[in-house]
Order: structure tokens, then sequence, then C-alpha cells
């Protein structure tokens, strides 16, 4: 049996998706105007299509990339036994070779990602079906969000307690606060990648785009913010 | 605003904070009469003072220790348990 999984934020773009098409009196059969349903690792999400808006502001959902969490006292040498970097503080990050990438969330707990290419976490998730001692795997079913473009600072002055502007990116800073109210993971760059609870999705997503509309942004197709 | 650092996550906002009760050693009820047990039980310090209390940051679920006088609402310090003397 070949099943799928929904993305914590797919029933809010549908939900504007009907919103938007009751107000403009379109047939249903027109929605697809406004977004796109698609399928990416068994995961069916949906894409907001305002193209251009990627460069003011856009909001993207990248809750389809594949992750796998682990935390206990021996995480990190296991993870160093599978051949990945390990940040040397809390709250950093790295790069994985293939793409992808290596969180420290705290001293003990580790949050892993795929890129769009490559396939880290499955294996890992495979690998951890029996852990070692002190190794215990962490079900990750995040809302992921990636925002890009030259306002990103100001929607985060609006919406989080933290001044973005003061961090060295060139640490690889990982951030945790709270963003609208909701606990998140923040990875600031060129791109900021946000990840919370998945049942904060719809919330959180509703919430981001509403502020992002009012600045002249949009919703985005993902291959307009991230790298491939 | 009102601030408090977390060892940890660094200087943020109380709001991302929550309050877990002062700091207290409880001793071996196997060692106290009922009485003196029932009073570490059920009885609080509610004077007012320097206190070492737990709080933690709830984004990252850190616990750690902060020092806070309680008549002037002033956090003194702040330190994961156990490394107050590394500091």
């Amino acid at each position: 049996m070949t099943g799928f999984r929904v993305s914590p934020i797919c029933d809010a773009m549908r939900l504007a998706q009907r919103a938007t098409s009751e107000k403009m009196a379109k047939p249903s059969s027109e929605e697809s105007l406004i977004a796109t349903e698609r399928e990416i690792n068994q995961m069916r999400f949906a894409q907001g299509n305002s193209s251009g808006h990627s460069t003011t502001l856009g909001i993207t959902d990248l809750s389809f990339l594949t992750r796998f969490g682990v935390k206990g006292a021996a995480a990190a040498a296991w993870l160093h036994a599978q051949n990945l970097p390990i940040p040397d503080a809390p709250n950093r990050w790295l790069p994985l070779r293939g793409g992808g990438l290596i969180a420290r969330l705290g001293f003990n707990e580790f949050l892993i990602e795929d890129s769009i290419n490559s396939s880290i976490a499955p294996q890992l998730i495979e690998l951890s079906q029996h852990p070692p001692a002190k190794v215990y795997p962490v079900l990750r079913q995040d809302a992921a969000i990636a925002l890009g473009g030259s306002l990103i600072l100001d929607l985060l002055a609006q919406t989080c307690s933290l001044h973005f502007r003061a961090l060295n990116l060139s640490e690889c800073p990982v951030v945790l606060t709270t963003m609208v109210g909701v606990n998140v993971t923040i990875i600031p760059g060129e791109i900021y990648r946000i990840w919370c609870d998945g049942t904060y999705g719809v919330y959180l997503w509703q919430t981001l785009l509403n502020i992002i509309e009012e600045m002249q942004g949009g919703a985005v197709e993902f291959e307009q913010l991230l790298p491939l | 605003m009102k601030l408090i650092t977390c060892p940890i996550n660094g200087t943020r906002p109380v709001s991302e904070f929550v309050y877990g009760g002062e700091l207290r050693l409880i001793s071996d009820p196997q060692a106290l009469d009922d009485q003196t047990w029932a009073e570490q039980v059920f009885y609080r310090n509610g004077a007012p003072g320097i206190k070492k209390e737990w709080w933690c940051h709830v984004p990252s679920n850190t616990w750690f220790i902060a020092e806070r006088n309680t008549a002037t609402d002033e956090t003194l310090n702040t330190y994961l348990y156990g490394e107050e003397d590394s500091r």
C-alpha cells in the first residue's frame, strides 16, 4: 500500500483558496489559479504561485522535506559515527555534504533535514530502529516554512521579540524563540528557515501570510526560494 | 519589557519563560517526623528577598536557576543547575 502524508500547512492553503474563490465568485475548477497542490516525498502540500513576490517577501511550505530528530547523551557520538558533522555548541547548525543541514538544538538534541535532492534523514530513521543506549530518535512532524525577500527583517520585527539584525550569521546561529506566540526554531540566512510544531502550522502560516500580503508579498513556489 | 537571560539562549523577553517555583532541597522523608515532612511538602516561603528559583525558557525547554530579588523583581544571576560553582 502506498500512503501519503499531508503537510500541516496544506489546510491553510486550501482554506485561503476557498475563501478567495468565494470572494471572487469563481467556479471551483478555476481554484487552481490561486494555488496548486503537489506531492514530494510522499507528502501532499499546497504552493502559492504569486511569482515575483520572492524579491520583496515570499513564504513557502517546506514541510515535505524529510527530517530526523535524535536526542540523548550519546546522540552526538552516534551521529558522528554516521559521518555527520556535529555543531560544536548548542544553537548552531552546519550544512551537510550533499545538501541539507544538521542543527544542534541543545547539548544533546539534534535536527537533521534533507535538501530536495538528498536522503540522509530516511537512512538515519532506518539506522535508529535499534538505537544504542542513550540515543533516542525523535519523531519530527514539523510545519516547515521558508521566508525570503528584502523585507524579511521588517516581518520579523513585527512577529518576534528578537533583534535578528544583531546576529552574526557567520557563526551559523540557530534561534529558538517565539513567533506570533508560537514556539519556533529559526535558522537565519539569505532565506530564513522556520520550524514549529505541526499543529500550529495553519495558525502560523495564516498569520504570517496576512502580514506578508500587507507588505506586498505572498506565497510562492518553493523553487523560488530554495536553492536546488 | 522585562528581560531574563537564559544561560543557553541569551537575553529574551519574560514572555518566553515560565516560572518553576523556588529551588528547595528536599530532605529524606524517612529521616523526618510527619510534622516536619508535611511542612516541607505543603509550606512555601512567601517572604520577599533574594531567592533561587527554577525558570524554563519554553521554546528550547531549557530549565535553569535564576537568583531573583522577589521584592524588586530584579534577576541578579542565571545559570544551569549544578553550574553555580563553575561561574
